[in-house]
């Protein structure tokens, strides 16, 4: 009699084709092809919830391509917790050094929106600021802006917005963009929206997502770019539902 | 351009933006609406988030293509993206 | 049981693919059973609609992730969450599985057999103990499918799962598709375990279908794959441990290849119509 511990079961689940002693049948004797069954679901399993969170990645690459992608994913990372839907986190990191999908620069720029979209989807619920909030600022060039719970950007330099987009078709047509994209990726309510922001704006969001006040943003964002408009830009992420709460200098 | 300078003029372009989105609509309408900020791309998933939990097996057999012999071939090879096509060479 | 209160009747488990559809029609069933992981993230559209889905239906909270079965402690993080989502949706019934799926830092996403000892008792006792207390009530706890035998294994599964419920006071969720799968796959005789089943402890039934394949000496192996309506032969037994027992909240899952609401409620109709005959007969 063999006592089967839970680390030599665990390490047979995604190890080689082994099995953990001390497994039996009813007829007495171990069949690798029962525990293979075990080993079956885990793998299916987490391939799933990756298939199922990176839809766009997978029809991009195809299936069979998007499985052996997988696989190596699995093979490194296994997940942490029982919360699935945050399995696959570090995807996009992964494509980005996963030598097969080195022809397809942008993939891993679309498994980072996607990635981003189920986050925003399991996002805790938070107040939404409107655009007639904006007047009760005192002293507007020092307020900072407090991002929704929900809100993100994602910093592309390839049009993966622009892809992930075309990819919800039923027909993908050829697609003619190119360049960076910045995305907002946001839940104020019940869905959520991804939004590719203007180029001239970009640089203000993402300064006003990391902290800085809107006087310091916009004088970035003015002197990169002669078409950023900042009261365009500033209602116009608000009225996006980017933003939770204004913080007013000296209220923190 | 000095610090009080950019200030008003900051003011100012504020101002005509707020005043050129008057409509006090409550903020869960203005999300909704078609925008003319941002391009506003639809998701067509938008009720289900991932494949979820489940407490049951599966009879699926996982088939594992080693991943230096497989070949992107999805909707990659008629995509043109950045000038050129995403077809891939084998690795 | 006065600790578990979800109606003597059919339910199903609840899908996001199916959310329009039960706030379109509020379809006449008894309750709807959610995995917990799966509201476990902070907010968005599965707590927007579990709430409103939970004022209309009561909710049968079961878990697939706490590995109770574990050789390790519970983890404890997650046994906080599941104390919060208890807290908020006030389930009628909160379930786990006679199963383990952690070890370490690792969650292996299947629920694992354990082997049945004296050791392996003692300890399921106690993590059944701590969830308890930690949430504040009862659970049931669920009899799995298994596809091996352990040979260290000394206790029958049903005097294992008897011994946790008296030692602990836990109610136990009678899986009629896992008795048919585990009995095909370890020879046993699925009405023979019914019929040792401690019926009385049984506080939900659970409903699936399985697929079939055969293990390397050519046996024929079943799988519980959830990803079909049940099948004839669990339909049967069902009828027959309803008929030993008397009805009880009965839940259809199905989990994989997930079907359109219609199809769904019609299976749970099934198991209604099995449930309102046999509490017609009890009447009379």
């Amino acid at each position: 009699m063999v006592a089967t511990s839970q680390a030599q079961f665990a390490a047979a689940l995604f190890g080689p084709e082994t099995m953990p002693l001390g497994l039996t049948t009813a007829r007495g004797e171990a069949d690798q092809s029962r525990f293979a069954v075990y080993r079956n679901n885990v793998s299916v399993a987490l391939i799933k919830a990756l298939e199922g969170r990176f839809p766009v990645t997978r029809r991009i690459v195809g299936d069979v391509f998007f499985r052996a992608m997988a696989h190596a994913f699995i093979a490194e990372n296994k997940p942490k917790s029982p919360l699935i839907f945050e399995y696959g986190d570090a995807l996009p990191s992964f494509i980005e050094n996963f030598e097969p999908a080195a022809g397809l620069s942008y993939l891993a720029d679309v498994a980072r929106l996607e990635a981003g979209w189920t986050d925003a989807y399991h996002a805790a619920e938070g107040p939404v600021l409107a655009a007639s909030d904006l007047g009760a600022m005192r002293q507007p060039m020092q307020c900072r802006f407090i991002a929704h719970p929900s809100a993100m950007l994602v910093k592309c330099s390839h049009p993966a917005g622009t892809i992930w987009a075309a990819n919800q078709l039923a027909e993908v047509s050829p697609i003619a963009a190119s360049g960076a994209e910045t995305i907002l990726i946001v839940r104020p309510f019940a869905d959520v929206h991804v939004h590719i922001l203007p180029v001239q704006d970009a640089l203000f969001a993402e300064r006003l997502f990391t902290g800085f006040n809107l006087g310091d943003a916009g004088q970035e964002a003015l002197s990169r770019n002669d078409h950023f408009d900042f009261g365009t830009a500033l209602v116009g992420l608000v009225a996006l539902g980017a933003f939770a709460a204004i913080e007013e200098k000296g209220t923190t | 351009m000095n610090r009080n300078t950019l200030a008003l003029a900051l003011a100012g372009s504020l101002a005509t933006a707020l005043a050129a989105s008057a409509a006090p609509l409550p903020a869960e309408k203005m999300v909704g609406m078609e925008k003319c900020y941002g391009i506003a791309l639809k998701g067509q998933n938008d009720c289900a988030a991932g494949a979820g939990t489940s407490c049951a097996g599966t009879s699926e057999m996982d088939y594992n293509t080693k991943a230096w012999k497989a070949v992107p071939a999805g909707t990659c090879t008629t995509m043109n993206v950045d000038g050129h096509k995403g077809t891939l060479e084998p690795m | 049981m006065s600790d578990f209160t979800l109606p003597i009747r059919a339910g199903v488990g609840l899908k996001p693919e199916h959310y329009g559809d039960i706030i379109e029609t509020k379809p006449d069933i008894g309750f709807f059973e959610v995995h917990a992981e799966n509201y476990m993230g902070a907010g968005g559209p599965p707590h927007r609609y579990l709430e409103r889905i939970s004022e209309l239906y009561p909710i049968s909270l079961h878990g697939v992730g706490l590995s109770i079965g574990a050789e390790g402690p519970l983890d404890t993080a997650h046994l906080a969450r599941l104390k919060h989502l208890n807290e908020r949706y006030r389930p009628a019934s909160f379930s786990e599985h006679l199963a383990w799926s952690t070890h370490e830092s690792a969650f292996l996403s299947d629920l694992l057999p354990l082997p049945y000892t004296l050791a392996t008792l003692h300890r399921v006792a106690e993590h059944v103990d701590e969830v308890q207390q930690a949430l504040g009530r009862k659970m049931l706890l669920e009899n799995p499918s298994t596809y091996v035998l352990f040979e260290e294994s000394t206790i029958d599964e049903i005097d294992f799962l008897e011994a946790v419920a008296a030692r602990t006071g836990c109610g136990l969720l009678l899986d009629v598709n896992n008795v048919m799968v585990s009995a095909v796959n370890h020879h046993l005789d699925p009405y023979a375990y019914i019929d040792r089943f401690p019926l009385h402890r049984v506080g939900e039934i659970h409903l699936a279908g399985y697929d079939e394949a055969f293990d390397g000496a050519g046996e024929r192996l079943l799988i519980d794959a959830h990803g079909s309506a049940v099948l004839d032969d669990v339909l049967k037994l069902y009828r027959h441990t309803i008929a030993r027992g008397g009805p009880r909240p009965t839940l259809v899952e199905w989990d994989n290849n997930i079907p359109d609401w219609q199809t769904l409620f019609a299976e749970a109709l099934k198991a209604d119509g099995v449930l309102a005959r046999a509490s017609a007969r009890k009447v009379a």
